[in-house]
């Protein structure tokens, strides 16, 4: 349903193991329905710091759940006749603590897809979504009741998404291009670049509320849009074979549609970012998003640390190939230039073009082009460990070359040949010299991965997006970020100083007495 | 008696430029062959020559009769047996001093590294510097980072050894330890070709000195006939010029 559900799980499950608040099991109570949530998906589940509005309390802490999805699990715990316990969990740790029985049933905005039902099964829905139109509500379309009434509206949905595609359907209507963001969507259309734009109903409730000058276009049965189950119904997660299954679908039964409505009303309307403000926006952001902010900066720091680790060995073979002397036979020199020539263009065409663009190419191009899905982690670190390898190629070579000739006629005159000379004497000054350079480039990748929320690798700049689009505090949530941003260099740089002293060796030197004194402490 | 080393014709041109004319070399076993002459008469290229850091126009080099400029021979071998000590010393930045009398007999010589040390240590007590086996090349003065230098060559056991004015580059006071662990090596019976403008060392301990002139050998004899009786006017003119500096 949402994008970032189904962004990278397996890099990710490493650094959020920390993270997964510990949940205490007991088997022994029976007589509790343990569902499990992220906490932090408003307005499906939040949390928030009192009980107010029906919040139950989360377990293991002293901070409580609200939202849609803790209303509807108040009322399924009470058909089963069950007291309802709410175990906070990360949102790629939900299917394993379902299965592992940490859970009893997973009630967070989770889609059942195909997928998914491989793992668990599923109930009937207990949440249907629905494609609405967001208008200005001053504007030509503000009476429109299908989707027939859009002729020549300029409409555009979220990049990536059913919404987006959905406008297919409506014939006559001006498809712009697709946008990032929801952000950027709300401010085209307050600037009349767009008529409209096809959002979901949460979303749809929340930016009228916060928002008065745009109204949420419903559109009903045959009038609307025609959609797949997949995208727009939401679960009750429960393990395959599980008895209350039956039971859960019948409570959900007898809750109406409109006693749904109601609750979605409730709970964008008391989803904890539009009204009732914090007392500490800094601490309000870190309760509410920490874990997204940590996730985000974990595939910041995995994916800038990757590049960077891989660019570098990509740099050094490339300077090391490129250093070869050109001599020998015909045949060798022709090589030896061909090679460097192919090398050059690499080198040339990822140094002379933004890592966005090819972000984008690499990875909208291939699918488009040869129809691979790469995962977009994966296309992430593959365009900046090869970014980074064009950049770092040229520093090595010059690092490479940088060492004095006399470093190279010392070991060819005792011997050694092209290659030892390069692994015993060359590279290890090269790569102390250029170890700046390298650092320098991990701080810029650090950064700069943030042009990859362009492909939505859900990176910290994505996450504070994303942050930023639900708590609409721009400001705050990207001075967070900014700082997030200051501790990770501020530390790497540190911490490659650290290294680089480390590689000087001792400032000092012990003189040795004699030569017994030598042999133990000189391991070479 | 076979000579080691044999030098026929050799020329070496860079570009236009021709530094090496003709020039004819023979250096026996045990033999200490010393190369005086003007700064830039040729003198480093011809050993650089020898070692195949340059790579001679035309002429011959045979190393035990062996033509070392024969495509099919075996450069990296001949240099392992053909020791050289630079001018700027050119130890090894990344390595301490052992590991600069280590690296070349493990992986050019395949010793195994307790073998490679205990022979680097025996060659590094021989120049004294027993006390700095830990010290990076940037911590040491010139003349320990040139006794380094001898004792790096020496430990890959050469056949012969090369020295380019390896006293040059240092401070006066510290000629004198370099000088005198070089006459030491002298003394085991290595056969040496020595650069040098030490003319009073290169006098103590050649048995045949050659003086150069604008890349060609413009007179040799042994020791006592060039410093001693110097035939050729620019000999004579050469030798007066360092005497007087002296
Ligand atoms: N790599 C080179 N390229 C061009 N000319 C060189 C090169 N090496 C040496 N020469 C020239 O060769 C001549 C002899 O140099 P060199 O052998 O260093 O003299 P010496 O060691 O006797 O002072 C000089 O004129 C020098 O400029
Ligand atoms: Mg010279």
């Amino acid at each position: 349903m949402h994008q970032r559900r189904n962004l990278l799980i397996f890099l990710g499950m490493l650094f959020f193991t920390l993270l997964t608040v510990p949940t205490v099991t007991s088997h022994a109570a029976d007589e509790t329905f343990k569902v499990g949530m992220e906490a932090g998906y408003p307005p499906f589940n939040w949390t928030q710091n009192d009980a107010s509005n029906g919040a139950v309390k989360i377990q293991g802490t002293s901070t409580y759940a609200g939202g849609y999805d803790v209303q509807m699990a108040k009322k399924v715990a009470k058909s089963l006749g069950k007291k309802l316990v709410i175990v906070k969990t990360e949102w790629d740790g939900l299917s394993p603590a379902l299965t592992s029985g940490k859970i009893d049933a997973i009630i967070a905005g989770m889609s059942p897809t195909p997928q998914r039902r491989k793992a668990i099964d599923f109930t009937d829905t207990y949440y249907k979504s629905q494609l609405v139109v967001i208008v200005r509500k001053d504007g030509k379309f503000t009476n429109a009741k299908s989707l027939k009434d859009f002729k020549n509206a300029k409409l555009t949905g979220q990049l990536n998404t059913f919404h987006y595609t959905a406008l297919d359907q409506i014939k006559g209507a001006i498809k712009e291009p697709a946008m990032k963001d929801f952000p950027s969507m709300r401010v085209a259309l307050e600037s009349g670049t767009i008529d409209g734009y096809v959002s979901e109903k949460p979303e749809g409730i929340s930016v009228t509320n916060a928002d008065p000058n745009v109204k949420m276009i419903e559109l009903k049965g045959n009038n609307g849009f025609k959609t797949n189950p997949e995208d727009t119904d939401l679960a009750i997660g429960v393990r395959k074979g599980d008895a209350d299954k039956l039971k859960i679908d019948h409570a959900l039964a007898k809750i109406s549609q409109s006693q749904r409505d109601d609750l979605m009303d409730q709970a964008v309307a008391q989803q904890p970012q539009s009204g009732n403000k914090q007392e500490n926006w800094f601490i309000a952001i870190f309760q509410q998003y920490g874990g997204m902010l940590l996730r985000g900066t974990g595939v910041t720091l995995l994916i800038s640390m990757v590049g960077t680790i891989v660019g570098f060995m990509i740099g050094l073979l490339i300077g090391i190939l490129r250093t070869i002397p050109k001599t020998g036979s015909v045949l060798r020199r022709t090589c030896l230039k061909v090679v460097d020539w192919l090398l050059s263009v690499y080198i040339e065409v990822f140094r002379g073009t933004p890592m966005i663009v090819q972000a984008a190419v690499l990875y909208y191009g291939a699918a488009q082009a040869f129809g691979w899905n790469m995962d977009r982690l994966v296309a992430a670190l593959l365009i900046v460990s090869i970014n980074t390898g064009a950049y770092l190629a040229e520093i090595m070579r010059g690092g490479i070359m940088s060492v004095d000739d006399g470093q190279f006629e010392a070991a060819h005159a005792l011997g050694m040949t092209h290659l030892q000379t390069m692994f015993k004497i060359i590279l290890p000054q090269a790569i102390r010299n250029s170890l700046p350079a390298v650092t320098n480039e991990f701080v810029i990748n650090i950064k700069d991965t943030s042009v990859l929320s362009i492909i939505s690798v859900s990176e910290l700049f994505f996450s504070g997006s994303t942050i930023a689009g639900q708590n609409f505090q721009f400001f705050h949530t990207y001075l967070v970020i900014c700082l997030i941003y200051l501790v990770l260099t501020f530390t790497i740089t540190r911490i490659l100083r650290f290294v680089e002293r480390k590689m000087d060796g001792p400032q000092n030197y012990n003189l040795m007495a004699n030569q017994d004194q030598v042999t133990t402490p000189t391991a070479s | 008696m076979t000579n080691l080393l044999e030098v026929q014709h050799l020329e070496k041109s860079f570009g236009e430029h021709q530094v090496l004319k003709d020039i004819n070399l023979q250096v026996e076993p045990g033999e200490v062959l010393s190369i005086i002459g003007s700064s830039g008469s040729g003198k480093s290229t011809l050993l650089r020559c020898i070692n195949l850091l340059e790579q001679p126009t035309s002429g011959t080099i045979n190393f035990h009769g062996d033509n070392i400029l024969a495509t099919k021979f075996d450069v990296a071998t001949y240099r392992a047996k053909v020791g050289m000590v630079f001018q700027s010393f050119n130890l090894f930045n990344n390595l301490n001093v052992l590991q600069n009398c280590v690296v070349g007999q493990t992986t050019v010589l395949h010793r195994n590294v307790i073998a490679a040390r205990k022979t680097a240590l025996e060659q590094l007590a021989k120049v004294g510097m027993t006390p700095y086996v830990n010290a990076k090349p940037a911590q040491l003065s010139g003349g320990q980072m040139q006794r380094v230098g001898i004792a790096r060559a020496v430990s890959m056991n050469p056949e012969i050894l090369l020295f380019d004015e390896p006293t040059s580059a240092l401070d006066p006071e510290m000629v004198d330890d370099v000088l005198d662990s070089m006459r030491a090596l002298a003394h085991t019976g290595l056969t040496m070709i020595l650069v040098t403008h030490e003319m009073a060392f290169a006098r103590d301990i050649s048995d045949h000195v050659v003086f150069m002139d604008l890349g060609v050998i413009a007179e040799e004899g042994t020791a006592e006939e060039i410093f001693s009786h110097p035939q050729e006017a620019r000999t004579q003119e050469f030798l007066k010029r360092y005497l007087n500096r002296v």
